[in-house]
């Protein structure tokens, strides 16, 4: 019976190498690593770059709603009639209510837009600063949809109550915008240092 | 190797910069987590039906008033209260906060009878002086409207309390509509403070109610009041830059208006007295200012502009 000896058959063949040749492997390998490398850079630059422009677009879209309510309120706050009838008056009051009740609608919906925006790092403190003005803002309108219900039940101390609350949560969402300014222009900075 | 091998490296890198660069963010642009919120919008109010006039024929209470006025003389006037329209009002729950009191005296279904009643009372003339003679008239017409207790039965027409009189243990209160004091013929001092506000409010005189702890009255704004023939320092209240002067509506001699009954004659006051009141409170103390035109609006409404983000919209 015969034996196969692989111990002396079994050797490695012996390439011949020239150095052109490792010359041009070692260069493809470095082409190689630095397109990966650039690639990989970019792609994060850009991914960041789009994320930030997709938070951007949203606290644009939130705003210009925000303005445009914000012209509505305004505009109702001075049609206050000086000698109202207390048809009037309900009537005012009943305005009031339904835009505190689309304003309470509209900073729920951005707020959810803007808090589901995966933003870069250096801007989660923007971000949250906005959702939290957009968080006051709602409590406030949702106080004034308290308050317009309480005067149609006749509670006007509950509603005068209700509206004092919804200045303080005003007051909270003006110092949150403030936040949000800083916290931008901290992140801005930080990007061009 | 030779460079055609390198190639398809280099080709197959682009390839997947290409991929990386735009094919996946114009892909992913938007985060894919299915439909997202819904936007609002904005639902206008649903306008309320103006309330309709209760028909001046029909069924009507009338009532019949007797007072002295400002000059001494005694005058006497009826008063004609639709059924339908006091039977409505009896069948109002009351409202439990003071200071929305003034929706009692603007009531719109009250206003024709307040209307007629004010005209007769104190006629428009042009004339300040007789403008004058008639406001005090009107003031001492509902000063001697007789005073009578909420938590007494007698001072109901119906001679039992009506069913939204609020009980507070053997006291109770039931704050009336203008034209239920006048059916009923008597009423205590926040009803009275209503029935003038009513009444002078239908002549165009701005007041407010003064609410004190145990009291109310009525404050009427008017601007260098000082009669020559006080003898005391006239009361007011300074209240969104207007001068609000006090007015008793309910002061009364303690004397009964008849043997079988408990209600006390009313006695007249002139305005700003408030020494001659026997009360109190209205002594002592500043009253919350009640306005019959009632709108609470917030102080803050305005949106701040926020920046945008550097390479954004």
């Amino acid at each position: 019976m015969r034996v196969v000896d692989l111990k002396g058959s079994l050797k490695l063949p012996k390439i011949n190498v020239d150095r052109r040749d490792a010359l041009v492997a070692v260069l493809a390998a470095a082409a190689v690593i630095s397109i990966a490398f650039c690639g990989w850079t970019l792609f994060i630059d850009y991914t960041e770059t789009s994320r930030v422009a997709a938070f951007s677009r949203h606290v644009a879209a939130s705003e210009a709603d925000l303005f445009l309510l914000s012209g509505n309120i305004s505009s109702h706050m001075r049609s206050r009639p000086g000698h109202p009838s207390i048809a009037e008056c309900d009537a005012w009051m009943r305005e009031l209510g339904a835009l505190a009740d689309y304003g309470r609608g509209l900073t729920s919906y951005h707020r959810q837009v803007i808090a589901a925006d995966v933003v870069p790092e250096a801007y989660t403190g923007s971000q949250s600063a906005y959702t939290r003005a957009l968080d006051n803002l709602n409590r406030a309108f949702s106080l004034w949809s308290s308050a317009a219900g309480a005067y149609h039940t006749g509670a006007y101390t509950a509603a005068n109550n209700n509206l004092a609350g919804a200045d303080r949560a005003w007051k909270d969402y003006i110092t949150a915008i403030s936040d949000y300014d800083r916290e931008l222009r901290r992140a801005e900075e930080g990007e061009e240092g | 190797m030779e460079w055609k091998d390198v190639f398809p490296v280099l080709a197959g890198g682009l390839v997947i910069l290409v991929i990386a660069l735009v094919v996946k963010p114009a892909l992913l642009a938007e985060p894919v987590s299915g439909p997202g919120p819904a936007k609002p919008v904005y639902v206008p109010p649903t306008p309320v039906p103006a309330a309709t006039p209760f028909p001046e024929e029909g069924a009507a209470y009338t009532r019949n008033f007797r007072w002295t006025a400002i000059d001494g003389g005694v005058h006497t006037t009826e008063v004609r209260v639709p059924e339908a329209l006091f039977a409505e009002h009896r069948n109002t729950p009351r409202l439990n906060d003071p200071l929305a009191w003034g929706r009692y005296a603007l009531a719109e279904e009250d206003r024709p009878v307040l209307e007629d009643l004010a005209r007769r009372i104190a006629p428009p003339t042009g004339n300040p002086e007789a403008e004058y003679f008639g406001l005090m008239n009107l003031i001492f017409f509902v000063q001697q409207v007789p005073y009578a207790h909420d938590n007494s039965a007698e001072s109901y027409t119906e001679g039992v309390l009506p069913h939204y009189a609020v009980r507070r243990g053997a006291d109770a209160e039931y704050p009336r509509y203008p034209t239920e004091m006048l059916v009923d013929g008597e009423g205590d001092c926040e009803d009275s403070a209503i029935l003038m506000a009513g009444l002078l409010d239908a002549l165009d005189y701005d007041t407010v109610l003064l609410r004190y702890p145990d009291h109310m009255a009525l404050g009427i704004r008017m601007e260098g009041f000082s009669p020559y023939y006080a003898k005391y320092t006239p009361k007011y209240f300074d209240y969104g830059g207007k001068r609000y002067y006090y007015v008793e509506g309910t002061d009364f001699a303690w004397v009964n208006v008849s043997t079988d009954s408990t209600a006390r004659q009313g006695k007249p006051l002139p305005i700003g007295d408030t020494g001659s009141t026997g009360i109190q409170s209205v002594k002592s103390q500043t009253p919350e200012i009640i306005p019959l035109r009632y709108i609470p609006a917030p102080a803050e409404y305005r949106i701040r502009p926020a920046r945008l983000p550097a390479g954004g919209a």
